[in-house]
């Protein structure tokens, strides 16, 4: 799976693209928590590349949340298209996560 | 494996074979049926317009034997002088063979016997006549006479008409044929319509189900209009209930997880881990009474381990140290507050990863002096107040050179203007110059707050591209040659009008020119071109300048960012102008791309759409 990092002062935006399902969900994992430790938190995951989600992808995610928790953090995710949006609401997963409309503003949310 | 190979492509064609056969089927059916309507419809007009003939010359040949057995008869009995017994046996021979008209005519006229009683007006049978005209037999047939030549007396004519028999069966039997068949066709017609409707919805069904057997499980696309049918209807009902239940074991295996992960926290220790700031509790023996969960991530420890242990095993900071044992030790209670760059894991002088804010309290306490320690991380914080140092001191800069200049060039006009009204045009002319600069150096500034605020708005007008890169010629064509750098503009003959917002469109392309010609050495060039292509203006702006590192392009684009060449050091900028380019193009619907090599130039491609995309 193809993710792409990019730093925006402090912030480090990664951004997957294609799906995220069972079979590149072990390595999303592990690219972000490998972000995590880097930044002390710092990142942002950008989903504007992302079409749809499976329930692995959520476990993994709840994963990456449960980690960012112990440091009082939370994942802080942006540019979710309407599909994740509803399947994170449909499933009461939305309020462990911060959704920004943009990368720009997720990454204004660390001043 | 070729074999494979054709098996795994033939069978997509087959099924289209079948679902285009039954379409075939259908139509070859109804095409038959409409050839047999049609052929039963010709048979019977054949078998009508047989029967026509057969009965017309059956008719015929009845009235040529009546006649001649008539003419035969009227002959001897005329002869005989018998009138009353002719007539008689016309108007019987009349009634018997259906004849309208029958009559026998003298050569003068005068109607001997008739069918019709009143006709005859002889009383008598006159004993000899003359023949006016001789009749002849031929002719007289073919209008139904047929000539007499009565002994001892003269010739006369036997007239008969009305022997054509209508035959009525055969027409009505045709236009029953005719409507029964036109029923059935149209019965037919409806029905071929009923059953292409009915395999149009289960033609699509077939097609959806080839789609999820090929993989595709999103619900959008395996949805089918729902006016195909009441099979499309059920199919459609099927797919909405198994996405639903998709659903909703979804939701419950992420409740489950959520479920797992409930730890049994007590409310005060999972308030303080949801805090993003670290908490240190330490006593007086500088042993760490607690800890938060931010406060394990910023030290890279373990609560098991940290909780209990000396905080000077996990924290080397000695700044920090010395106010947590000052304040332990019972022998300071002053605040402190510390920053501290952090580096990367095992790296003394490496790169900074982060800054932490270490914030030493004490804690009063009764018996001993205990501290905590609040740890922040300010890393954001500090690169955002970085760039606005660096954005005020540039832009101070920028805007410190055109005032001096106005200064300068008023002071000059006043004292020397009077008397050298040369020296004054040329001091009013600068002054407006600097003052042009002056307020594209505000609006620039005001462009970037309108960024960040969110309320960067485009006003839409129609924009004539030809005065807008006329405009920007003649404001960069006396800058490039004052610089000695040769500037050529490559404008297509004919000029589109592009809908956007001239102001903004202009301060892209302005910026763009504004930058090579910026960091483009004495001598250089600059190719400004200009293309309209597929509702897309492109313009290229390509310099001979400094150039730009690899790793540095991307970052061109970014606000308050300069390149770290030492060149581009000693030219004032504020590292806005790229950024306001982009975001102005990008609002635009367009994109701006640089390709660039150190010393050896850089071109800027912009493209925009000519025309507004819907909303």
């Amino acid at each position: 799976m193809k993710i792409s990092e990019q730093q925006q002062g402090a912030v480090v935006v990664l951004r997957p693209e294609g799906p995220l399902v069972e079979g590149v969900i072990e390595e999303f994992k592990q690219r972000v928590l490998k972000t995590l430790a880097a930044s002390m938190g710092r990142f942002v995951v950008d989903m504007s590349a992302v079409p749809f989600v499976d329930s692995l992808a959520l476990e993994g995610m709840m994963d990456v949340s449960d980690e960012l928790s112990k440091g009082g953090q939370v994942l802080r995710i942006c540019a979710a298209n309407k599909t994740v949006r509803e399947v994170l609401e449909l499933t009461d997963l939305a309020s462990h996560f911060d959704h920004f409309d943009d990368a720009n503003a997720a990454v204004r949310s660390f001043l | 494996m070729p074999d494979a190979q054709s098996q795994t492509v033939s069978a997509p064609s087959r099924r289209r074979f079948l679902l285009r056969g039954e379409s075939a089927i259908a139509s070859a059916g109804l095409t038959v049926m409409a050839l047999m309507v049609c052929v039963m419809i010709a048979s019977v007009w054949w078998a009508q317009r047989t029967q026509r003939t057969a009965v017309r010359e059956a008719r015929e040949r009845q009235v040529n034997a009546a006649a001649q057995l008539l003419a035969q008869s009227s002959e001897l009995l005329l002869a005989e002088g018998e009138l009353t017994a002719v007539r008689r046996m016309v108007a019987d021979a009349a009634r018997d063979n259906h004849f309208e008209i029958c009559r026998i005519i003298l050569p003068d006229g005068r109607i001997l016997a008739s069918a019709q009683p009143n006709e005859s007006k002889l009383r008598d049978l006159p004993a000899e006549w003359e023949a006016r005209v001789a009749p002849q037999s031929e002719g007289l047939a073919a209008q139904n006479q047929w000539p007499l030549l009565i002994p001892g007396r003269g010739p006369a004519v036997l007239s008969i008409s009305g022997g054509d028999t209508y035959v009525a069966g055969p027409n009505n039997l045709a236009a029953g044929v005719l409507a029964i068949g036109s029923i059935a066709l149209f019965a037919l017609l409806f029905l071929y319509r009923r059953m292409r409707f009915s395999m149009r919805g289960l033609g699509a069904v077939r097609e959806a189900l080839s789609a999820l057997a090929g993989g595709e499980s999103q619900p959008e696309a395996l949805l089918i209009s729902a006016d195909l049918g009441p099979e499309v209807q059920a199919w459609n009902g099927l797919i909405r209930e198994t996405e639903r239940v998709r659903r909703a074991d979804l939701a419950e295996k992420a409740r489950e997880a959520v479920g797992r992960r409930q730890e049994n926290k007590g409310e005060l220790e999972a308030a303080c881990d949801a805090i993003s700031q670290g908490i240190i509790l330490i006593d007086d023996q500088c042993r760490v009474r607690y800890a938060n969960g931010a406060a394990t991530v910023f030290l890279s420890s373990k609560r098991e381990a940290l909780v209990g242990g000396d905080i000077t095993k996990f924290l080397q900071v000695p700044d920090v140290l010395a106010d947590v044992r000052a304040i332990t030790a019972g022998s300071s209670r002053r605040r402190s507050t510390h920053d501290v760059e952090r580096r990367e894991e095992g790296s003394e002088s490496g790169p900074v990863a982060g800054v932490l804010r270490f914030s030493v309290r004490p804690v009063r306490r009764e018996d001993a002096g205990s501290a905590m320690i609040t740890i922040e991380d300010i890393t954001q914080q500090r690169v955002a107040e970085e760039s606005r140092n660096r954005f005020v001191a540039q832009a101070t800069h920028e805007l410190r050179t055109p005032l001096t200049n106005i200064r300068l060039y008023i002071e000059t006009a006043i004292d020397e203007g009077e008397e050298n009204p040369a020296t004054r045009a040329k001091c009013l002319n600068i002054i407006n110059g600097e003052t042009r600069r002056l307020e594209r150096i505000v609006g620039e500034m005001l462009s970037v707050a309108e960024i960040e605020a969110g309320s960067f708005e485009l006003r839409y007008d129609d924009v004539r591209a030809e005065s807008l890169f006329e405009d920007l010629k003649m404001e960069f064509e006396p800058q490039a040659a004052e610089k000695n750098i040769k500037l050529t503009f490559n404008l297509p003959p004919k000029f589109p009008t592009i809908q956007g917002d001239r102001d903004k469109i202009t301060l892209a392309i302005h910026n763009l020119i504004a930058n090579s010609l910026k960091y483009t050495p004495t001598g250089g060039r600059i190719d400004v071109s200009v293309e309209f292509s597929n509702q897309q203006l492109t313009v290229q702006v390509k310099d001979s300048g400094i150039g730009i590192s690899e790793e540095e392009q991307d970052k061109v684009f970014d606000r308050f960012y300069r390149a770290k060449d030492t060149r581009v050091s000693k030219i004032t900028g504020t590292g806005l102008g790229l950024t306001l380019a982009r975001e102005v193009v990008r609002l635009h619907g367009g994109d701006i791309h640089v390709d660039s090599k150190l010393d050896h130039g850089s071109t800027f491609t912009l493209t925009i759409p000519t025309q507004k995309k819907a909303a």
